[in-house]
């Protein structure tokens, strides 16, 4: 098996080059995230000395792989990613069509902007007890919650993006004779699409918040509940494992978006 | 000018911006495959008296007549180069220069090698598929002028379309654009500040004064073509932009005075 691997790297020299430089060009960011988890591991160990206080990464493991082996990792996983891509949807879906009436209609724009305004400064993750008295404990008010975390910032940065519009760029199609359908969907529309995709991608960050905090208030399943669960019985590597898998969700979502907006909108940079 | 039937003609026309008085009863014939450059002071009204043939912009009285029509707003019959280049950032070269016939709706194959015909004309073959952002200031303004072509337009209107470039590359430029008009000698109406510029490329020349903005003079250019970028260095290439310079320059004074007022 070596072998193989040997005479593959040899016979495509390109990949593992690529690979080494690959790693070079990442080396910092590499040996800041060993050094962190380094420290972590020592002070947890030898300082702090009780895993009630402070887990270690390798006890985080262990907890990882005994919770994914009995298949309660996984049902937690399902359910809050179910809550998480249901509301997160709703919410892109409409926040774009209420960002464009917004942009369209000055008379949407003047309904709607003190709600927007001021439902986006407003906690509303506070209000997630009440959606659950509301909705129920199961994935329903989990559902809501995301959405109307995120449904804001897809609304702001839609308008935002269209309002932007250079009108240079409009009389230019104008005076080709363009009616007012052709300018939205050839000069409007493409040029606030950068500013929708920052919307969506500070959707995911709150939208993960309001699962989690929604499950934490009441919930059958879910990360969240798992969360709360361990820290009841003080089950601290289960906790720290519940909180990786979230972050690493958050993390893994937004480099997909830059992947994507990178296919979608070659023209930047 | 004479001999060739009459292109575009404008007749009375005024503009007002609020109270202040842009342009008063302009009256002009522009004969067909004629070269015409508007020069003046700055806020003598050019940029809008173009803006107005385009359609950009309505007239408070008088009206524009392309052969005979009368025109009322934008419209494919002209073809109108920014003088930002004002390309979509998000249109590679080949999609940036259809956007015209896009939008009148016939986009074709045969459209497409017109369209790739244009892109070699104005010397972009190659670059079919490079977004603005790749390209040079003076790539863009070809594709600027290249998207206006491709309407296939009786009037090009260019609104100092080589303002924003150095002065090495527009000369380049100018030349390639005489290139350019030489090869379908399409109606141009063309602004400029600059003098020398607008002898170089015109057969007529309407010297604009401003405060209200108006023909002041009409200069016809007698110069042989094709024209070598060496003429401009010739006594008579030489009288001509004296003779407009003497009849601006104290328009220019006042307004200089009045900017730093």
């Amino acid at each position: 098996m070596a072998d193989t691997a040997l005479t593959k790297a040899e016979t495509q020299p390109g990949f593992g080059a690529s690979f080494v430089s690959g790693l070079k060009a990442r080396a910092w960011g590499l040996g800041s995230i060993a050094g962190g988890l380094l420290a972590w591991e020592l002070i947890s160990r030898f300082i702090v000395g009780n895993k009630l206080f402070l887990a270690a990464p390798s006890q985080v493991v262990v907890a990882f792989f005994q919770l994914a082996s009995n298949g309660e990792l996984e049902k937690h996983i399902y359910i809050s990613g179910l809550e998480f891509i249901l509301g997160y949807v709703i919410a892109c879906v409409l926040g774009v069509l209420l960002g464009l009436a917004m942009a369209q209609s000055k008379s949407a724009k003047q309904a709607l902007q003190p709600w927007v305004s001021g439902l986006y400064a407003t906690p509303t993750v506070a209000l997630a007890p009440l959606f659950i008295l509301w909705f129920g404990i199961g994935i329903m008010s989990k559902i809501i919650v995301v959405a109307v975390l995120v449904i804001f910032p897809v609304i702001i940065n839609t308008e935002a993006g269209l309002r932007t519009t250079s009108p240079q760029l409009i009389e230019t199609v104008r005076s080709f004779g363009a009616n007012a359908r052709q300018i939205f969907f050839k000069v409007s529309l493409p040029s606030a699409l950068p500013f929708i995709f920052a919307g969506f991608k500070l959707g995911i960050g709150r939208g993960l918040i309001g699962v989690v905090v929604a499950e934490l208030f009441g919930s059958r399943a879910g990360l969240g509940q798992l969360i709360a669960q361990s820290a009841e019985t003080f089950n601290m590597p289960a906790l720290f494992a519940g909180v990786t898998i979230l972050a690493a969700a958050g993390i893994a979502m937004t480099s997909g978006f830059g992947w994507l907006e990178r296919k979608l909108l070659p023209w930047r940079e | 000018m004479s001999d060739a039937p009459v292109k575009l003609s404008v007749q009375g026309l005024t503009k007002r911006f609020n109270s202040l008085e842009v342009l008063r009863s302009i009256s002009a014939d522009i004969g067909r495959g004629e070269f015409v450059s508007i020069v003046g002071p700055s806020g003598c009204g050019k940029t809008t008296f173009l803006r107005i043939v385009g359609g950009l912009e309505k007239a408070n009285g008088g009206e524009v007549r392309l052969d005979g029509r009368v025109l009322d707003g934008p419209g494919p019959d002209r073809g109108f180069v920014f003088q930002q280049d004002n390309l979509l950032p998000w249109r590679n070269v080949l999609a940036n220069t259809e956007i015209g016939p896009e939008i009148g709706g016939y986009r074709n194959p045969e459209q497409r090698s017109k369209t790739m015909q244009l892109l070699k004309l104005v010397g972009l073959a190659g670059f079919e598929n490079y977004f603005p952002r790749q390209l040079s200031g003076g790539m863009r303004q070809r594709v600027n002028l290249a998207r206006a072509l491709a309407v296939d337009p009786d009037l090009l209107l260019m609104d100092e379309p080589f303002s924003a470039l150095d002065a090495q590359t527009r000369e380049i430029m100018q030349t390639e654009l005489l290139r350019i008009w030489e090869e379908g000698r399409k109606t141009v109406l063309f602004v400029t500040h600059q003098i020398d510029e607008a002898v170089y490329l015109s057969d007529r020349i309407f010297v604009f004064a401003r405060r209200p903005g108006r023909i002041n003079e009409i200069v016809e250019v007698d110069l042989p073509r094709p024209r070598p970028l060496s003429m401009k260095r010739t006594p008579e290439f030489v009288a001509y932009v004296d003779h407009i310079w003497k009849l601006i320059e104290d328009d220019v004074r006042a307004s200089v005075l009045e900017e730093h007022a």
